[in-house]
């Protein structure tokens, strides 16, 4: 019979919980069945492993675990809990003789009064541990937690509705989940190098965990930006190269490239591989096949612009240099640029993906959309042969948000380079494929998300 | 910093410029040695990615004449360490790079290549 498993979840991010159980399961390679109905909103799960081992390795890895129980029993009171714990007598009889233990009782969206605190643990004497009870360093901690529902937005007195629970909880500590601790150790305020671009640190690790980054790994950021991935990719043992249209994002303003520097400061500078400025709209790379994942947040025009080699139509012709002109990237030559339509730009990056990940390779990136419009068919009109949908979790911001998606490449055929071709769709050539709601985001964010956008200036 | 496994992988990408346009040519470069962890199953995973012929030539250029002309059959330790070495640990930290064919010049800087394209110069 597999094992079972409680696992608590930190209160953040409810919708990147169970994809990042699921890829760290894939990572080393074990089981992992998630129910049908498991309510993934809720900061509980009981879920079956085969090892103990597989739990541990979970709560070391995944960002939003913060902690795991062996399970013995849950109740929707606590008459159902204590008969079911009765049943699970086998799992910690063990216990029994002469283990130091300690007990505890927590609420999840409600303080428990101290008095009902005693009270709770007092009504499970019937497990009869005859150990010492150490508080400090006990053999064994019991847990048991009161699921409660979010009243936030009500005003209650303290403790009001206390008892009132939607679950119940109860199970033994196998592990604090111990990579919580990297969001402050990635902490961009206290990085030696950040810009207005750079994604917060809880984020960057929750990504690197979604493109299974491991030693011996390439990983590819073709929109590196300030590079706030590359550290938390590089730490979990990848390599790492980093590309951006714009060089003085990767570089910051002293002689030591910014990426660098911040890389130094978290020991993975030998995990960069290499940083190189250009367009991804007009890449050099020799061929395909060449990485285990890509992780980006592609520009959306909104802070970052989103450009492209180019000219904007419409301009009058430039004189064009004579010969080409030898420059460095934070010297003033800079090509023109357009603007990069980012539901184009979605589209390019799949097929990008294609081309440049090897087979079971990984596409990890956020794309922006408009809260109301979103529909499934967004991000599966994406996709292409050969590629599939792995995991699409929200980040919730109103009347935006963004969805990270986590999209494998299954064939084991090669495939060419995207051309990169803009769609035409201008007014009276209405497109007819689907138009899905980040196509022109940057417009709809600087009006406001109101309903009957006009087509905006990009 | 650019290393000899990304200078393996980078042509030429002018518009038009699709024959001989790699690998591209190292000029007036400055290189610099750095230690790198060795794993063995990466290289081994990157060896068929590897234009063979365009890596022994750069290590030479770059001073570097320990890789055989071809890649042996045995890849026994020693091998994947010279190999580790040429691929990983030399780097190019200023200079440039120069396509044979169209004679375009992406320079390095601080060991970031630009290998932006001028306007004329794109499709
Ligand atoms: C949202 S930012 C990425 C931020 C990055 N994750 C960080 O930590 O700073 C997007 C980046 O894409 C770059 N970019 C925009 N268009 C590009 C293009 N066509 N090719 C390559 N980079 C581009 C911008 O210069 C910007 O640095
Ligand atoms: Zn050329």
């Amino acid at each position: 019979m597999p094992n079972q498993f409680l696992f608590v979840f930190a209160q953040a991010h409810e919708d990147f919980r169970i994809p990042e159980l699921v890829s760290i399961a894939e990572l080393h390679g074990f089981e992992l069945a998630i129910p049908d109905n498991l309510d993934c909103s809720r900061p509980f799960a009981v879920l079956s492993l085969e090892k103990e081992e597989h739990a541990r390795l979970l709560a070391r890895r995944c960002i939003l675990i913060r902690s795991v129980y062996e399970f013995y029993s849950r109740g929707s009171s606590y008459d159902d809990l204590h008969e079911r714990n009765r049943a699970a007598r086998p799992k910690w009889e063990k216990y029994v003789p002469d283990t130091s233990f300690k007990f505890f009782v927590n609420g999840y969206n409600q303080s428990i009064p101290k008095a009902r605190q005693r009270q709770v643990i007092e009504d499970f004497s019937y497990m009869g541990f005859l150990g010492k009870i150490d508080l400090k360093t006990p053999e064994i901690t019991m847990g048991c937690f009161e699921e409660y529902r979010d009243t936030t937005g009500t005003t209650r007195q303290k403790h009001e509705g206390d008892g009132n629970f939607r679950e119940v909880y109860f199970g033994r500590l196998l592990e604090e989940g111990s990579a919580r601790s990297l969001i402050k150790t990635f902490d961009v305020k206290k990085r030696q190098y950040f810009g207005n671009t750079s994604m917060e640190a809880e984020i960057s690790l929750l990504m690197a965990n979604q493109t299974l980054a491991a030693p011996g790994k390439l990983v590819y950021d073709p929109f590196v930006g300030t590079g706030s991935m590359v550290y938390t990719t590089a730490y979990f043992g990848a390599h790492v190269f980093g590309s951006d249209i714009d060089g003085r994002q990767m570089r910051g303003k002293s002689q030591v490239p910014g990426i660098r520097r911040a890389a130094a400061q978290y020991g993975v500078e030998q995990r960069i591989m290499d940083l190189c400025t250009f367009d991804v709209t007009q890449n050099p790379w020799r061929c395909g096949g060449l990485f285990d994942a890509i992780i980006t947040d592609p520009p959306y025009g909104v802070r970052a612009g989103a450009k492209r080699l180019g000219r904007k139509k419409g301009r009058t012709t430039p004189v064009f240099p004579s010969e080409p002109r030898p420059c460095v990237d934070d010297q003033p030559y800079i090509p023109p640029t357009k603007p990069y339509e980012l539901s184009d730009l979605a589209t390019d990056l799949v097929l990008l993906a294609r081309y440049l990940l090897k087979p079971g390779g990984r596409l990890v990136f956020f794309l922006p959309t408009v809260t109301d419009e979103y529909q499934e068919l967004d991000i599966d009109g994406m996709l292409c042969e050969g590629m599939e949908l792995v995991a699409n979790s929200l980040q919730d911001f109103g009347a935006w948000g963004r969805r990270l998606v986590t999209i494998r490449k299954t064939s084991t055929q090669s495939y060419g380079p995207p051309t990169f071709k803009p769609t035409v769709s201008g007014p009276g050539d209405a497109p007819v494929e689907h138009v899905p709601a980040h196509r022109d985001f940057r417009g709809k964010y600087f009006q406001g998300f109101k309903k009957d956008h006009e087509d905006s200036v990009t | 910093m650019v290393r000899l496994i990304t200078h393996n992988l980078l042509a030429c990408h002018v518009k038009g410029c699709t024959s001989n346009n790699f690998p591209l040519k190292l000029q007036d470069v400055q290189i610099a040695l750095r230690e790198a962890e060795f794993n063995e199953d990466f290289l081994r995973g990157f060896i068929p990615r590897l234009e063979w012929g365009a890596l022994v030539q750069a290590a030479r250029e770059v001073g570097d004449d320990s890789l055989p002309a071809e890649v042996p059959e045995m890849l026994d330790d020693e091998f994947l360490k010279q190999l580790h070495h040429v691929l990983l640990e030399i780097h190019i930290d200023e200079g440039s790079m120069v396509c044979p064919n169209c004679k375009h010049v992406y320079p390095i800087s601080s060991g970031i290549p630009n290998m932006l394209l001028a306007e004329h110069e794109i499709g």
